[in-house]
């Protein structure tokens, strides 16, 4: 197969780059590609994952679940008109070993609603296992860890 | 204080009585009382402070926490009860105590973590110290220095301590009263709740499966009205009512207590089938399908074919029992255009790997981000800020009738009014 040979920090970089305008421009259907079929995916507060609890603000473990996800934001919730716009910092490789990049940044997630100032929704950090999968980076697996103690309301889109 | 509402000219919705104790600022209630409250009580603050001094630190228990937060003597937790902060400690083996997280001497929230643990309470700024009940045990310089200063002779430690609540500790919650008047926790829910109350609180240990926290900038009542009111639970929700967890055209009940003030919604799972009644749902999706369908993989683990048991406590929190995801949601008032929203999900201590790894995918229905729970946030946000413009305008609260009794059905809002006559009692309006 055609495709990445190995991960480099330019990859890495145009990859989050990727990630995030997919996000920013809610190409929402676009965004379970970014992930490999068994994934994982948690947006979780920080005082649950430093206390060891698996409960989450959101949880995914596969694919099938993000694109759940998207079907429930393009179908069935109601929200108000929002837009949501992400600050990430530049991604920071930890480790690399077996094909696994683990990646690390900070994440500020804004959230900006008719007749409103904008304000921050997430203030977090986002622990990433990236690899190759179909010829491109994939995480693996995304843990957005978020210090914010009281969510403004309602998550809407993904981080 | 109690004011007589006279029922006449129900059907005249927009006649408005004077009442023998006005509301703040000269505002009136609809004279269709039961079935009519005006937004006011959503927005103003003199209405607020009443309820704080009336309902918050009058004659109810509040839901404080969870016995197994804090394991062992000393171990802390930190809450608000209404607006006050308060300390759940367990203060011996066999004791949990509540206090209230202000000084004795000058105030200060002298707790700011969440959770901790400690040997005893000392406040950071002059360092009184506390017993873990909240007597007061060390003032330092009490006697003075070098025979400079000190506290008067009559200063009486055992008359300037934490100030205490009554505590009830129920199957695995915890419980807290300001008021001397509160009859015991089980007379507070009367029979009937004890036994809703006891399906799933039924002895067995607890355990934290995690918490998730947010502010929903509306009336704190909204969030009681809104798991008292089962009509929007398949409209709204076009999750529920695709999926077949909570449909108006499923078994299901409502049940109120004799005074109106603590409600249960119960349902049963059907089918993601199109009815004759889902033809008035226009959101029905019959086509929908979950791709990983995991986070539905439901059981049934309580007796009886219920398989939903939504309890509102009046007035800090609910009760979720929805199939295998189960949470206390709290409610802590900040103002009246807003409260914060605390749920802490838990599961049984001997339950198993997979039940626990069950309970926290369900998870994922509900809070902040849920597919259903992140609708009842933002139409609440929604809510208040069309009342809020109104106070004198007033809602319909005619679903099911005027009648205040429970039902065999969902498509009443019985429930709603029954807290809102409970509440104008309390009130006195």
């Amino acid at each position: 197969m055609d495709g990445l040979a190995a991960i480099t920090r330019d990859g890495l970089r145009d990859f989050f780059d990727d990630y995030y305008a997919t996000l920013d421009e809610v190409r929402l259907h676009d965004w379970p590609e970014f992930f490999i079929q068994d994934c994982l995916y948690r947006v979780i507060p920080r005082e649950n994952f430093e206390a060891g609890y698996t409960l989450c603000t959101i949880q995914a473990e596969s694919r099938g679940m993000l694109r759940d996800r998207v079907m429930g934001l393009t179908r069935t919730q109601m929200y108000a008109p929002r837009y949501y716009r992400r600050f990430p910092t530049a991604p920071r490789l930890i480790a690399e070993a077996d094909g696994v990049a683990q990646v690390r940044h900070n994440l500020l997630l804004v959230q900006t609603l008719i007749d409103k100032p904008s304000e921050i929704v997430l203030s977090a950090v986002c622990h990433d296992r990236v690899v190759i999968d179909e010829g491109r980076l994939r995480f693996a697996e995304r843990i957005v860890v978020f210090d914010s103690e009281m969510l403004p309301n309602s998550l809407v889109y993904p981080a | 204080m109690a004011t007589k509402i006279a029922a006449s000219n129900l059907s005249s919705g927009s006649l408005l009585l004077t009442l023998s104790v006005p509301p703040p600022q000269g505002r009136l209630w609809p004279a269709d009382a039961d079935a009519a409250v005006p937004y006011w009580v959503y927005t103003d603050p003199e209405v607020y402070a009443e309820e704080m001094a009336k309902i918050w630190y009058g004659p109810h228990w509040l839901f404080v926490g969870l016995e197994c937060e804090i394991p062992e003597v000393g171990d802390w937790k930190t809450t608000t009860l209404g607006e006050r902060p308060v300390i759940m400690i367990r203060s011996a083996e066999n004791e949990i105590s509540v206090v209230e997280n202000r000084c004795a001497h000058k105030g200060v929230k002298f707790c700011q973590a969440r959770f901790g643990h400690a040997q005893e309470l000392i406040c950071p700024y002059h360092q009184w110290s506390y017993a873990l009940n909240g007597d007061l045990q060390g003032v330092p310089f009490r006697r003075g220095v070098k025979r400079q200063g000190g506290m008067p002779a009559d200063f009486d430690l055992t008359q300037n301590g934490l100030a205490k609540l009554r505590v009830e500790e129920a199957n695995g919650l915890v419980w807290a009263t300001f008021s001397q008047e509160t009859p015991t926790f089980r007379d507070y829910l009367g029979e009937k709740f004890w036994k809703h109350y006891t399906r799933v609180y039924d002895g067995r240990k607890l355990e934290v499966l995690g918490y998730n926290r947010q502010h929903i900038p509306a009336n704190w009542k909204q969030m009681q009205e809104n798991i008292k009111d089962p009509y929007h639970a398949g409209l709204l929700h076009v999750f529920f009512a695709t999926f077949g967890l909570f449909r108006a055209d499923q078994k299901s009940a409502v049940d109120i207590d004799e005074d109106g003030r603590h409600g249960i919604l119960i349902s049963r799972k059907g089918e993601q089938k199109a009815t004759e009644d889902t033809a008035d749902i226009r959101n029905f999706l019959g086509d929908l399908v979950l791709e990983d369908p995991r986070v539905m993989d439901v059981v049934a683990e309580f007796p009886g074919e219920d398989t939903v048991g939504m309890i509102t406590i009046f007035p800090s929190v609910i009760l979720q029992q929805q199939v295998n995801s189960l949470t206390t949601r709290q409610i802590v008032p900040k103002g009246p255009a807003g409260f914060d929203f605390h749920w802490t999900h838990w599961c049984y201590a001997n339950d198993t790997p997979e039940m626990r790894l069950r309970r926290t995918r369900q998870a994922n229905l509900f809070g902040p981000a849920g597919f259903v729970s992140a609708d009842d946030g933002e139409v609440l946000e929604m809510t208040q800020q069309g009342a809020t413009p109104s106070p004198d305008a007033h809602m319909i609260l005619q679903m099911g009738g005027r009648v205040i009794e429970s039902t065999d059905h969902q498509v009443t809002e019985t429930a709603v009014r029954g807290m809102y006559r409970y509440w104008r009692k309390v009130m006195g309006l």
